[in-house]
């Protein structure tokens, strides 16, 4: 194929890995701050992308109060349910936790349904979305925008766990929870807090997800990959968790073009078998001692 | 308990398990069925997540390659189907075996999202080889006949079912005191001990990865039987977290553990029917409640309820004692 | 002691034969009502088929109580769900035949979870009345338990989406895009055999996708370079809006054609000027929003029976319930009023395009074939909104054709 085609396959696999990126860095972050890996992140993004429908659909409120305020809801719903039903079972074994995340997954989306059943929502944005044309290469701008948010993202977050003092919390819970409670800093809160981020960050990516391809019941799909993504970046590494989202897109599009549609899905767990077999901590990630 | 008291709750069980389902309909015996063979699922996941510490997501793949290969070696090539069922799990231990080849270099959530991966390879084959699978359609499954009779009913079906699935649990609680089930406790409580107990972890990891997608075989093959019709869908991701409910509720690494968890997620959802569309919501808020309140599962609960009997009583002999 | 045993077990197992053996009268049937067993999915991702079918059929049996019922008797409908699983259906149909005792199934399932019960309910003699499935096995072969209503043949859809491409659209190059699921690889498969064995036509490139994908660029590249004039999009309206948009921002100025469930209000809601001059056939004929007096009678009915629901309801699925109650009711009525199974059946045989209104399409049952509907309407998105086509079938179905040889 030309180098045009390739081209436009490379822009969209990026664009794919930054949706990928986007799910993955609220994924890192619970898991960066208490060990835990949250099955409900993908039903979080799709409950984001329906308080934005609701409040710009429902409320009629202007595009520039819907992100904040479905944002701060978010972080308020995310912070509700780490009180309520995580925290009772974090003292229980790694699987109660695992499957508490996905009960309460579970839930969120037949809530969603009961409430919207599975109507496909455009949410409206007030931006252009004509067709760029770069040389050959076309590319809708929504997803620069969404390129963008997930680099800019990853970026404050780096920023907010190195410099800020909540985050130097956080990294310093997530290292040693009783040394850190020793310390002076108060682990629940902590707790909450990370809940709060990575809600928050989950409902932007349900935003632009929505934006770019209506809302629905099932988007919260897009988890597995993210998962992937954030495996192959080393599930503790930000960047990494951009990285291996733009290679998990980019591999993806590009077998989807020359090997074919058939083993599209695949492609993004050989990637992962490849990477761990030659990195087993993921490309960015660093050996974690095992907590005894 | 003594010996007699034993014997004699042992037989009323017997006696339960064996006329009890005369007195029900097929749609309660259709149901006792899909129990057993949910039992034998979760006893094999059981094996390989409690006793041994690994975790999987692709138990339903193993569950579907028994399911199809037992239907294709019983429907087309007319093996007998009780030869067909033991074939099936074989051919799921095989596949087994092979996931562990690379699993048993992983642990925690890099080796779930491998297992993920294979999940995925399961039902694109299934979607791909559809001259034999039937693709998306699916494709029905004979009903299998014991001595030239067919068990055309739930009822007769039941029997063997409840044969099959009797002597795995027995085999199951032997294997957790064999040698090889004490290798897989202390592998899950510290690899690194184990391995300087001279443990080999690799064959005992491979080994439990086989054993658990032997069971999962033999059970998909009884499930085909019992439903009569198969289709990718059934052996889906959720179906995996389903297995993964079973022995949580149930408790991690007890048969007894496994043979409650699945009984109860089994029935559950035709219990929730009275919900109509409410009823996955009422189900995970049911499931959030019993994780919160029972984060041991109900085996952990039972042994924790006893413990603090026998305590009392001890308590109540201790008091007891010293005035006789 | 062992006695006793032996004893017991033998009493309990008279009870249950006495609780297997079927009752005098004719099952689901009193005086005063005739229980009719219904099931489809109403939970996870297919809720949309069985929550859609569910209250259009509710809505119909409501309005045939309302005018007195059928001869002196209510309709009770008991509703189970199947979440879309095969055993989950075999459970709710052995539920409602064995412990609730109705008088029929009425199925608004997907194919697989249908296909899943057949055998039981030939077994039982209860007939079961398919409103939405289009699997085959459902009428071939022929069982006079079984009927198809408002959807019709996968065959149909082949034989005529395949002259619509070839005849109305004059297309001689014809892409595929289908997703992996059930319904849109049947649809697909169906449409490509009847391009090959009515027209000579091969599809010119076929690619497939996946339910939940987002970025369908590669796929659509390669369709691009095989230069098609039509292409035909099999899936669901979820992954067909934006395979409609990314369509047209990659430079595919081709016509495009889709699948019945694709008739949905969200696609020119989410593809915008995408979806302007897209295609797809609808099992009825008239549109929501209609100003005929059918269509404003059912949808007025409709929003006051469900005055809170979201949009993107009423769907295809309440039309089809609602026609396909009405005519079941009507097989009721003509059965008399010493119902009976076998009167049932010969009743429903005796329909000769018969529907409630225009909401629906006529529908005939004979001793022969039990295939209610063969005709589809095709509509198109003009200014945002879907409206029918003028266009209709000539070539006659070879379904028929085939069943009396």
């Amino acid at each position: 194929m030309s180098l045009a085609l390739n081209a436009q396959l490379l822009f969209s696999g990026v664009s794919v890995g930054s949706v990928y990126a986007l799910v993955a860095l609220g994924l890192v972050m619970p898991f960066k701050a208490a060990g835990i890996v949250n099955f409900a992140q993908g039903e979080l993004v799709m409950v984001g992308a329906y308080i934005a429908l609701f409040l710009s659909v429902g409320l009629h409120l202007p595009f520039h109060l819907v992100v904040p305020i479905t944002m701060a809801l978010a972080a308020g719903f995310g912070i509700a349910i780490e009180r309520a039903f995580i925290r009772p079972v974090m003292r229980a074994p790694e699987f109660t936790i695992v499957v508490a995340t996905l009960a309460v997954g579970l839930m969120l989306k037949n809530g969603v349904r009961l409430i919207w059943q599975d109507n496909l929502y455009p949410l409206a944005v007030p931006f252009s979305t004509d067709v760029l044309a770069l040389g050959p290469v076309r590319i809708n701008p929504l997803l620069l925008y969404m390129d963008g948010t997930a680099i800019v993202l990853m970026a404050l977050l780096a920023l907010f766990f190195r410099f800020t003092r909540q985050g130097k919390a956080m990294r310093a819970v997530a290292q040693n929870p009783e040394g850190a409670r020793l310390m002076g800093i108060r682990v629940s809160w902590v707790f909450s807090a990370t809940w709060a981020l990575s809600t928050a960050m989950a409902a932007t990516a349900g935003m632009l997800l929505g934006a770019l391809f209506g809302i629905h019941p099932e988007m919260g799909h897009v988890l597995i990959k993210a998962f992937v993504a954030a495996v192959v970046g080393g599930f503790v590494s930000l960047p990494g968790a951009v990285l291996g989202g733009v290679l998990v897109g980019v591999a993806e599009t590009f077998s989807g073009a020359y090997v074919g549609s058939t083993f599209k899905d695949v492609v993004a767990f050989l990637l992962l078998i490849g990477v761990l077999l030659l990195r087993p901590h993921g490309l960015l990630g660093t050996p974690l001692a095992r907590r005894v | 308990m003594s010996p007699p008291q034993r014997v004699l709750i042992l037989s009323a069980c017997m006696v339960l398990l064996l006329a009890g389902p005369w007195l029900l309909g097929t749609y309660q015996q259709y149901l006792l069925n899909l129990v057993l063979v949910n039992i034998i699922i979760a006893t094999g996941l059981n094996l390989l997540t409690g006793n041994a510490g690994q975790i999987s997501l692709c138990h339903s793949s193993f569950v579907a390659i028994g399911a199809y290969a037992t239907t294709l070696l019983y429907a087309n090539v007319r093996l007998p189907f009780w030869l067909a069922l033991p074939a099936g799990g074989l051919v799921a231990a095989a596949c087994g075996a092979l996931l562990g080849l690379p699993a048993i270099r992983l642990a925690g959530f890099y080796l779930a999202l491998v297992t993920i991966g294979f999940l995925e390879v399961t039902q694109i084959l299934v979607h791909e080889l559809a001259s034999v699978t039937g693709g998306v359609r699916g494709m029905l499954a004979p009903r299998p006949s014991v001595a030239g009779r067919l068990l055309a009913t739930d009822l007769s079906l039941y029997y063997p079912v409840l044969a099959v699935t009797l002597g795995m649990l027995y085999a199951a609680r032997n294997l957790r005191y064999s040698p090889l089930g004490r290798a897989f406790d202390a592998i899950r409580n510290s690899e690194a001990a184990a391995q300087a107990l001279g443990i080999p972890i690799a064959r005992i990891k491979l080994a439990a990865f086989t054993i658990a997608a032997f069971y999962a075989g033999v059970g998909g093959g009884l499930y085909a039987a019992v439903v009569g019709f198969i289709d990718p869908v059934e052996f889906g991701l959720w179906a995996s977290v389903r297995h993964i409910i079973f022995i949580v509720v149930g408790g991690l690494g007890s048969v007894t553990g496994s043979v409650l968890g699945a009984a109860i997620i089994t029935g559950l959802p035709e219990w929730l029917r009275r919900f109509q569309e409410y009823s996955d919501f009422v189900y995970g808020g049911l499931l959030l409640a019993f994780l919160v309140f029972m984060p041991r599962g109900i085996a952990g609960a039972l042994a924790d309820l006893r413990r603090g009997w026998h305590r009392s009583r001890a308590r109540v002999a201790a008091i007891g004692s010293p005035s006789q | 002691m062992s006695r006793t045993i032996v004893t017991l077990a033998f009493l309990g197992a008279t009870l249950g034969l006495g609780v297997t053996l079927p009752a005098h009268a004719v099952d689901g049937v009193s005086d005063d009502t005739v229980t009719i067993g219904a099931f489809g999915p109403i939970t996870g991702p297919a809720a949309f088929i069985g929550l859609g079918g569910r209250d259009g059929m509710n809505l119909a049996a409501k309005e045939v109580n309302a005018a007195g019922g059928i001869h002196g008797r209510r309709l009770r409908i008991l509703f189970e769900d199947d979440a879309h699983s095969p055993s989950r259906a075999l459970a709710a149909v052995k539920k409602l035949v064995d412990q609730d005792r109705v008088f029929m199934i009425f199925s608004v399932a997907g194919s697989n979870s249908t296909v899943g019960v057949i055998d039981f309910v030939k077994e039982r003699q209860v007939p079961m009345y398919v409103s939405i499935a289009s699997a085959p096995q459902v009428t071939q072969p022929f069982s006079k338990y079984l009927f198809r209503g408002g959807t019709t043949e996968a065959a149909r859809y082949g034989e005529i989406y395949s002259e619509f491409l070839t005849q109305g659209l004059g297309a001689r190059r014809i892409g595929f895009i289908s997703g992996r699921d059930e319904f849109s690889k049947n649809e697909a498969d169906a449409v490509i055999r009847y391009l090959r064995s009515w027209f000579n036509q091969e599809p010119v490139k076929r690619v497939e996708f996946n339910i939940g994908d987002k970025d369908f660029t590669p796929q659509l590249l390669e369709l691009k370079q095989a230069n098609p004039d039509v292409i035909m999009i099999s899936g669901h309206p979820a992954e067909g809006a934006i395979i409609l948009r990314q369509a047209r921002e990659l430079g595919l100025n081709q016509k495009f054609f889709g699948s019945g469930t694709m008739v949905d209000n969200s696609i020119p809601a989410n593809a915008k000027s995408a979806a302007e001059g897209f295609m797809a056939a609808w099992l009825t004929p008239l549109y929501f929003g209609s100003r005929h007096p059918d269509m404003v009678k059912f949808e007025t009915a409709w929003r006051r029976e469900y005055p809170n629901m979201p949009a993107g309801r009423p769907n295809v699925f309440d039309l089809l319930g609602y026609g396909d109650l009405h005519v079941v009711a009507e097989g009721l009525r003509r059965a008399g009023p010493d119902l009976t199974r076998d009167k049932f059946i010969a009743a429903l045989e005796t329909l000769r395009n018969w529907r409630v209104s225009m909401v629906a399409t006529p529908r005939t049952f004979t001793p022969e074939h039990h295939i209610g509907n063969l005709s589809l309407q095709i509509m198109e998105v003009k200014n945002g909104e879907w409206t029918p086509l003028a266009w209709e079938s000539k070539r006659p179905s070879d379904i028929l054709k085939h069943l009396k040889k």
